[in-house]
Parts: structure tokens; C-alpha cells; sequence
């Protein structure tokens, strides 16, 4: 069967920005054994025509995983082998980026390899199919049946940004990536790897003449930038919207909430907000709220933590990465998974009576300490403590030289110098009552969406529930009850019947999703 | 055979620094490695590197699922891990979340096969601050039976979360069919029914804390923005009265395999598996064998092999090609591991790897390649170690398993030394059908796989 070929977006249809160029990152350091290049790409998942989702995470794999016009990329691989230097690349919403690592005793052999790989990208035929086949099975399979809250996490921005170039996971759709051609990555990259759409940075040791350099070659890339498409937003929900995907075989209930917000990093008020979701849900911390309430004193999943951003592989990473700018922003809360009423039912003779497991309960406990903070506000104390820690915190998170050009190249994308830093200074500044209001102004308890991931076996109960606001009390081993205070048992019960703004509830079986 | 555990204080008081191979000109480690021996068999090392205004402090306690000898009590050490952070009589559990909170560290734990690893990775003038707190769990961990209860839930949470993935429940099986005596017969996290009952076991947790959590099983890492003097004075000040214990773990040694095994698990829409797990060497850093394996692993199966352009890049058969043997206590495993295109091919892929070994113990590499692969595996390091939480824990890794740092530098010049005939030699004695374990995923009702 012949594949018709279709070059996407001619060049007749682009629009070009005016008077823009290369942007440069550099961080000097000289008693790193290593240089560091980054080549971050204003394009990203949401520059995929409409049809073709997924086409610009395979171009950039084409070029951060294929050859030069003289050398294949088994070639490559051969050539790079006893350098041990790395070559990765990463894909998200609006920016690609091709991240280059050379011990300083190759760099001089390395060097030139780098930017033939860039600019001279080989595109051959079987890195092509191999490369589309790995994606093809990511989108139709992996994200499917290997961690369900990665799962929950990409149904969420499905859901928020259904309609928008935002809503397509990075790696494709199903019927996208089938679609994809040679051809289109071609011109892909020859639309938008340009000139004027890229930023680069360089760090470690390094030469002043090794720069200047780099600046000469840069200008191989074609010219000028692609005209991207108009900004988007997250939808706003109409109440509280409920998507539940029913998965064969899940062995627990993966939560995620969504909602539009309306600050990024580029906001001075993000590190009033930042101190606000430090204290209601910091990631991976045991001392945020949601974690103590959820998991510290009722154990019913391994954590649960709330976002003002995205957070790359939140299941792997401690800390936050860098590379993953975007202008759409939202919060989230995430539920890991908790019990199902099949799992429970088998595990405690006692729970033999129960119809739905601990979904309803965690959304409901969650929600609820949303609303209360929302109402409250932080108190003097809890505010010190959270500034405190977070002034420590965020320290961390550019720690080696690829992490520290990665958090300066975001900067540049959010129109600030140094976002450490300056996070830092504003922190510094930020008072309660900035917290206080920012956390009225931005967030909302009766409006969200929400995606959870769950069996088969406990879709329909959990969504009746949900539907109908029905109360559902925590389903604890009769052991475990025993040991929990009064106090906690009586925060059961209000939690059980708190009134959640549910609009909506739909189940979509799990083959349906991401086509 | 009979196993003992080694103790961790191999050579009694006074300091050490930087000893290593006479014949070692340059350490892949460029920094001295200080290591301060307590009178209570608590081992201090220290390393400082140029961070200005951050240290990583670690623990590492020398108990893991290997250490969970009865019955019912597999997943253990990682529960007690859970546990660890529970409290104290002076730091009970909401203020120790206050002043963890106030370090402003990036802090956790992990827990494997052989050891239980606390770090805390922040400020490095809080460094008195993380001692204090470290110190006082360590030794006067207090929990109350609710607690203890309650914290068994999170554990189901995380078996639950990590279930979802069929690499884990091909794995569990995997372990639980190439080992049918050791403790290596079950996974880290433990089998789901000893999970379910973990809240019962409360007089266990604290046997467990006597046992395990002891200087004489532990050593204490610190990296970064420090010097030696004061971290080995913190050491003093806050571990000093560490009591030492008396239990010695007594593993029943797996015995010898004498044929081919198989485990498989049904998956439908899943990428199809194939799992070829030998039967591997402990680790030593004063034998060949295991960084011949090493050598051996990177030589046939990484990128660069000839068998991965092959099966990866010419047939596109399969989608990733991986080996490696974990360095353990105790004899484990060498691992390769190949996620495939189609279920049909998981034969000839098995064909294709043992035909790759089977000339790997008759045909010497060349010497040429032998170079190139471990120049790949030198500068690979040398590359990865550029912050101190990332030394910490390639150091705490020699730790926990010889107990001298220093490992880690002989290891790196132990690849130096490895010849293609000490490739073929591992190769013929431990990549052989009588020692494997062959597991798939695919969705088949068997794996189908000779």
C-alpha cells in the first residue's frame, strides 16, 4: 500500500516575524569538565497541522535521533560512542528543544557533528519508519496500559484543551501520527527549525572563540520564524466536569483536576501563588496539606500534591524540570491512585457491601481543603514557614550546568532575565496578604475538570455516585478504623457529604482516548 | 555456602583519605574521598566538591528485601522506610515536617534489594539542622500503633500505582521463578497479600528498628559545600551515643539452577517483552568477573553492537535492546531485556541474542572495540557526576555494598583491566541456558518462547 505524500504548510503560507534573531544563553563555568548547547525551537506540539498531530515531535526525533547528509546515524552512534557524549531532545506545547552534552576532552571532535546533525538533518527513510513506529506505539499503547497516572494526567489536558492546538499530547494521536510522512517532517523542519524561532544556549567550558563560533554557525538554520498559531487557553468548566475513563484491569482510581489559570511565570503574582500551592500541595513533599490529609492520616494512596504549572514526569522527577514553557497555563491537583471497591471488597471480608472504592472521597477531601484554603486563607505561621522553605527550595532546582541553562532559557521565554532569581527577590517581598488574595483571585473550588482513570468494575458506580452528589463515606479495613482518631472519623463524615458543583460526568471506554 | 553479612567497619578506626590502587594513576572520581571510622561502627565519608551553598547527606542503612528472611514479612525494609519519617518524642511527626519544611531540602528515601537510602540534598548551612534531625529518628524513632497502620495504606498505594505497568508484574514474577530460595525471590515492594497484612505486624516494625537501624549497619555521605573536620565533628556530636546491635542476617543461599525457566504474562494492546535473566556473580571490586560482565553487556547489547543495529536500526524488529547485571551482596542477575514490534518475532529475538552470546564465548573482541566501549563507560560517568547529590549517590552505591568508597574508583580501573579473554571466560560461565530465566509479555495466552 503506497502512502500519498503530503507536504504540509508550503512555504507560500508562511508568515515570517519581522527583525528577529537567534537568541543567546551563556553561563561560563570553568571547572566543569563538560559544555552543555542547547537549541530550543518556538514551535512546539501546538505548530501541528490540524490532521497531523504529533509531526513536530517526530521531526525534532529525526533530527536528535538520525544522521547528517554524510553520515548515517548508525554512523553517528559509532562516532559518539567512546565520547559517551548525549544527545536529547524533548517536546512540548510550544517549544522544541535539542540538548547536546560533550566532555571537554571531544569537544573539538564533537563540535562540528552537532551542527551538521542540526542543520544538515540526514531525514532518511529508515530512521523515519523507526522512529514513527516507537511513536505509533507510545500513542495507541504505551500511555495506555503503563502508568495510569501518566494516563489521568494527558486525559486531563486532552479534556481542558479539547478544540485548541493545545489539546494533543506532544507525542501525537492515533490518527495524526498514522498520517504522518517523510515528506512532512521535511518540511516541517524546514518551517519551523529556523533561524529567528531559536534560542540558544551554551554552558560549562568553554571558549570565548568556541562562541563566537557557535553565532556564526547558528546562521546555517534557514531563515526567519514561522508564524505560530494564536495563543490558547485552558477552557473554563462549566461547574465541575467529569471524565472518567474505564480501563480494563486497573487495579486503582487515577485523579487529576484541572483548571484554567490565568498566571505564568511571567506574572509577578506567580510567587504569591507559588507560596499558596507550596503549603496546599508542594510535589512529592509529605509536609503539604493535601499529602497529610489523603495520605498522612488516612493512607489511602501514596501522595497528593497541586500544581500552578506543568510538571514533566511528575512520577519520576523530585525536583521540577526545565524545557517545558507555555503561555496556557493551569492548576492542578493530583490524586495518585486509590482503592477500588473490587480491590477492597477482596482484600476485607468487612467492606464485602461496599459499590464504589475511594475515588469520590479523595475528590471530595481535596476539594474541600482547596475551598477551605480559599476561604481562610494561609495563616501568619504557615506562610513564614512555606516562604522560608521555598527560598531554600527553589535553589535546588538548577543544580548542574544543564539544568541551570535550562531554567535561563526559560527565563528568556517568559520575558525575564534570571527566573530563580527573581522568584527569589519577589519571595522575599511577597507578604501574607498577597498570598491571601492572589489565592482568591486565582483559584476556585466549584469549577474544574476532572479525569480519572479507573477499572472497568467501578466506572459506573463511581460516576453515579459522583453524578448524583451521593455521599460517600471512607470505606476504612475495620483494623485501620479502629486506630483513627475521633477527630479524623468526624472530618469523615463532613468530608463524605460535602457538596461538590458537579455539572457533569461522562465515562469514555479507555479505547477511545487520544484519536 | 553460607552467606554472612560483611561488616560494614572493614578496617577499625582512625581516618582514611583518598586510599586507593597504587596502580591506579587517575581515579574516575577526581575529588579525595574522606572516611572517618566512629568507635561505634558508624562510617563517615566525606566529599567536597564545588557547590557553593548546597550539600547532599545521605544515610545508608545496609538492610533491604534481601534482609526479609520469614515468612509473611517481604516488603519490610521499604515499609520501615515509610516508617522512618513518622517521628520522634522530640520531634514528633508534625513538628519533624515543620523543620524538615524549615531546611528547605530536597529529601526522601529509597529502598532495593540490599540497602535503605535516606538523602536529604539543601542548604549546606543547614547541615547541623539535617544531623540533629537524622540523628534523633535513627536512634529514638517513636511511632504509635495508628500510625503504623495508617502507613501501611500508603505502601498498598504505591504497589497499586506501580502495578499498573506490566513491566512490574513480569518482573515480580521474574523474581519470584529464578529465585526460589533466596530472598531475591521477591521484589523490594513485597508480595501484595504480605502488604495487605503489613498493619498487623507492629511488635515486628519494632524488632526490625532493633535489628537493622544500628551504626554498624549504617554509614553516613555527606557531598558538597562541607569540610571534612565538621561533618566528622557533627558525626561525633550527634551519632556518638549510636548504640551498636548484634543481628547478623541469615540468608539461605539460592541453590544452583540446572535448567531453562519461563514466566510469561498475558497483556493485550501492550508492547510484546522478551526478558533473558542469568544467573550473575556478586559484586567484588577485587575479581574480574562482574566488570567483565559489565564490559560484556555494554559490548553486545548497547547502541553501538553489533546485534542492536541489527534487530533496532537494519530489521526494526525490535524497539530498545538493554543488559547489565545490578551489582548486589549476593549472586543476582544479568539482565537483558528487549521491548519488541510483534509478538511473532519474540523467538527469533531470543534466537538472535543467544546466537550473539554463544559467539561472544568463542570469538575474542577485538581490542580496538574492547577500548572504545570502555572509554564509553568512563566518560559516561565522568559526564553524569556534576553535582553532589549525583556523587552521593554513585558513592553511596560502593557503599552499601563493600562498604569502602574507594570501590567505586577500583571498579572504574578494574574495566581498564578486563581482557577479551576475560570476556569469554564470563561469558561461558555465567550466560548459560542452565542459569536463565526467560520471561515475555505479549498478548498470548504463553509466551510461546523456546
Amino acid at each position: 500500500m503506497s502512502m500519498k505524500k503530503i507536504i504540509l504548510l508550503p512555504i507560500a503560507f508562511m508568515f515570517w516575524l519581522p527583525a528577529m534573531a537567534t537568541d543567546f544563553v551563556e553561563l561560563r563555568l570553568s571547572n566543569s569538565n563538560k559544555v552543555v548547547f542547547k537549541f530550543m525551537f518556538r514551535n512546539g506540539s501546538i505548530s501541528d497541522p490540524v490532521g497531523q498531530e504529533g509531526l513536530t515531535f517526530l521531526t525534532t526525533s529525526l533530527v536528535g535521533d538520525g544522521g547528517t547528509t554524510t553520515l548515517t546515524s548508525t554512523q553517528v552512534k559509532d562516532f559518539l560512542y567512546p565520547m559517551a557524549a548525549q544527545i536529547s531532545y524533548s517536546i512540548d506545547k510550544e517549544v522544541a528543544i535539542l540538548t547536546f552534552e560533550v566532555h571537554v576532552d571531544h569537544l573539538e571532535a564533537f563540535y562540528p557533528l552537532m551542527i551538521d546533525l542540526l542543520t544538515r538533518p540526514r531525514m532518511d527513510e529508515g530512521d523515519f519508519n523507526r522512529l514513527k513506529s516507537n511513536q505509533e506505539n507510545y500513542v495507541t499503547q504505551v500511555i495506555r496500559t503503563s502508568s495510569d497516572e501518566e494516563y489521568s494526567k494527558r486525559a486531563l489536558e486532552d479534556l481542558l484543551f479539547r478544540g485548541t492546538r493545545y489539546q494533543h499530547m506532544p507525542a501525537g494521536t492515533v490518527s495524526g501520527v498514522a498520517k504522518l510522512t517523510l515528506e512532512a517532517c521535511k518540511a516541517h523542519y524546514q518551517n519551523y527549525f529556523r533561524h529567528d524561532n531559536l534560542t540558544v544556549g551554551i554552558a560549562g567550558n568553554y571558549s570565548p572563540a568556541l562562541f563566537n563560533r557557535l553565532k556564526e554557525d547558528v546562521k546555517k538554520f534557514p531563515p526567519g520564524a514561522p508564524k505560530l498559531p494564536d495563543p490558547v487557553k485552558a477552557r473554563q468548566p462549566d461547574g465541575i466536569q467529569v471524565e472518567i475513563i474505564s480501563k480494563k484491569g486497573a487495579l486503582g482510581s487515577a485523579i487529576f483536576t484541572g483548571a484554567p489559570l490565568a498566571i505564568t511565570r511571567r506574572d509577578d503574582d506567580f510567587a504569591a501563588l507559588m507560596v499558596a500551592n507550596s503549603w496546599l500541595g508542594e510535589h512529592r513533599k509529605s509536609y503539604s496539606r493535601l499529602f497529610q490529609k489523603i495520605r498522612e492520616e488516612r493512607s489511602m494512596n501514596y501522595g497528593d500534591y497541586s500544581y500552578i504549572e506543568w510538571y514533566a514526569n511528575g512520577g519520576g522527577n523530585m525536583l521540577p524540570p526545565s524545557g517545558v514553557p507555555r503561555n496556557a497555563n493551569y492548576f492542578a491537583i493530583w490524586i495518585r491512585p486509590v482503592q477500588i471497591a473490587k480491590g477492597l471488597k477482596q482484600q476485607y471480608p468487612e467492606l464485602s457491601d461496599i459499590t464504589i472504592g475511594h475515588a469520590h472521597f479523595a475528590i471530595r477531601m481535596a476539594i474541600r481543603e482547596l475551598d477551605l484554603l480559599i476561604k481562610n486563607g494561609m495563616t501568619k505561621e504557615d506562610f513564614e514557614l512555606t516562604r522560608t522553605f521555598l527560598r531554600s527550595y527553589i535553589k535546588l532546582y538548577a543544580q548542574t550546568p544543564e539544568q541551570q541553562l535550562g531554567y535561563l532559557m526559560d527565563s528568556k521565554f517568559y520575558g525575564r532575565k534570571d527566573y530563580l532569581a527573581e522568584m527569589d527577590a519577589l519571595l522575599a517581598k511577597v507578604t501574607l496578604d498577597d498570598v491571601n488574595k492572589a489565592i482568591r483571585k486565582y483559584w476556585r473550588s466549584d469549577a474544574m475538570f476532572i479525569t480519572i482513570v479507573t477499572d472497568e468494575s467501578e466506572a459506573g458506580p463511581l460516576a453515579e455516585s459522583l453524578r448524583n452528589n451521593l455521599p460517600s463515606p471512607m470505606s476504612y479495613s475495620t483494623s485501620l478504623k479502629e486506630s483513627l482518631s475521633a477527630e479524623i472519623l468526624k472530618e469523615d463524615e463532613e468530608v463524605a457529604t460535602f457538596k461538590l458543583n458537579v455539572k457533569s460526568v461522562k465515562i469514555a471506554d479507555s479505547n477511545t482516548t487520544f484519536q | 555456602m553460607k552467606l554472612i553479612i560483611v561488616p560494614l567497619l572493614l578496617l577499625a578506626g582512625g581516618v582514611l583519605m583518598g586510599a586507593g590502587d597504587q596502580d591506579t594513576p587517575k581515579k574516575i572520581l577526581p575529588y579525595p574521598i574522606h572516611v572517618h571510622d566512629m568507635p561505634n561502627g558508624l562510617r563517615v565519608v566525606t566529599v567536597p566538591y564545588e557547590s557553593p551553598g548546597i550539600a547532599a547527606f545521605y544515610i545508608i542503612v545496609r538492610a533491604g528485601s534481601r534482609d526479609e528472611t520469614e515468612p509473611g514479612k517481604s516488603g519490610f525494609a521499604h515499609f520501615f522506610e515509610h516508617m522512618m519519617f513518622r517521628g520522634t518524642e522530640k520531634y514528633p511527626k508534625e513538628r519533624y515536617n515543620e523543620v524538615l519544611k524549615s531546611i528547605g531540602a530536597s529529601a526522601n528515601a529509597n529502598t532495593s534489594n540490599d540497602r535503605t537510602v535516606y538523602h536529604m540534598t539543601g542548604n549546606a548551612e543547614m547541615l547541623e539542622k539535617m544531623f540533629e534531625l537524622e540523628a534523633d529518628r535513627f536512634m529514638n524513632l517513636k511511632y504509635s500503633i495508628q500510625d503504623f497502620k495508617v502507613e501501611a495504606g500508603a505502601v498498598k498505594g504505591e504497589y497499586t500505582k506501580n502495578f499498573a505497568s506490566p513491566y512490574m508484574q513480569r518482573h515480580e514474577k521474574m523474581r519470584a521463578t529464578a529465585f526460589t530460595k533466596h530472598t531475591y525471590g521477591h521484589t523490594t515492594i513485597g508480595f501484595f497479600e504480605d502488604i495487605v497484612d503489613m498493619p498487623n505486624q507492629y511488635e515486628y516494625s519494632l524488632q526490625f528498628f532493633d535489628r537493622f537501624y544500628r551504626p554498624e549497619h549504617s554509614a553516613i555521605l555527606v557531598v558538597g559545600d562541607v569540610t571534612p573536620e565538621k561533618v566528622n565533628a557533627l558525626a561525633e556530636k550527634y551519632f556518638g551515643s549510636w548504640k551498636r546491635g548484634n543481628y547478623t542476617t541469615k540468608v539461605t543461599p539460592e541453590p544452583p539452577q540446572t535448567e531453562t525457566r519461563y514466566v510469561h504474562v498475558q497483556v493485550p494492546d501492550f508492547p510484546p517483552f522478551l526478558g533473558l535473566s542469568f544467573k550473575a556473580p556478586a559484586f567484588s571490586d577485587s575479581s574480574l568477573d562482574m566488570p567483565a560482565l559489565d564490559v560484556l553487556s555494554n559490548l553486545l547489547f548497547s547502541e553501538k553492537s553489533a546485534l542492536y543495529k541489527k534487530l533496532v536500526l537494519e530489521e526494526r524488529k525490535v524497539r530498545a535492546l538493554s543488559a547489565g547485571a545490578p551489582d548486589s551482596r549476593d549472586p543476582y542477575l544479568f539482565d537483558i531485556q528487549a521491548s519488541l514490534v510483534n509478538a511473532s518475532d519474540l523467538q527469533y529475538v531470543k534466537d538472535e541474542i543467544m546466537r550473539t552470546i554463544e559467539q561472544a564465548k568463542k570469538q575474542p573482541v577485538d581490542p580496538e572495540e574492547l577500548k572504545t566501549t570502555v572509554s564509553h563507560m568512563k566518560y559516561s560517568f565522568a559526564m553524569n557526576i556534576d553535582n553532589p547529590d549525583a556523587i552521593a549517590a554513585a558513592l553511596s552505591n560502593y557503599i552499601w555494598i563493600t562498604g569502602d568508597p574507594e570501590s567505586l574508583n577500583r571498579t572504574y580501573a578494574n574495566y581498564e583491566k578486563v581482557t577479551p579473554e576475560d570476556l569469554m571466560r564470563v561469558a561461558s560461565k555465567y550466560l548459560v541456558s542452565t542459569g536463565l530465566t526467560v520471561s515475555t509479555i505479549s498478548p498470548e495466552e504463553t509466551g510461546g518462547v523456546k
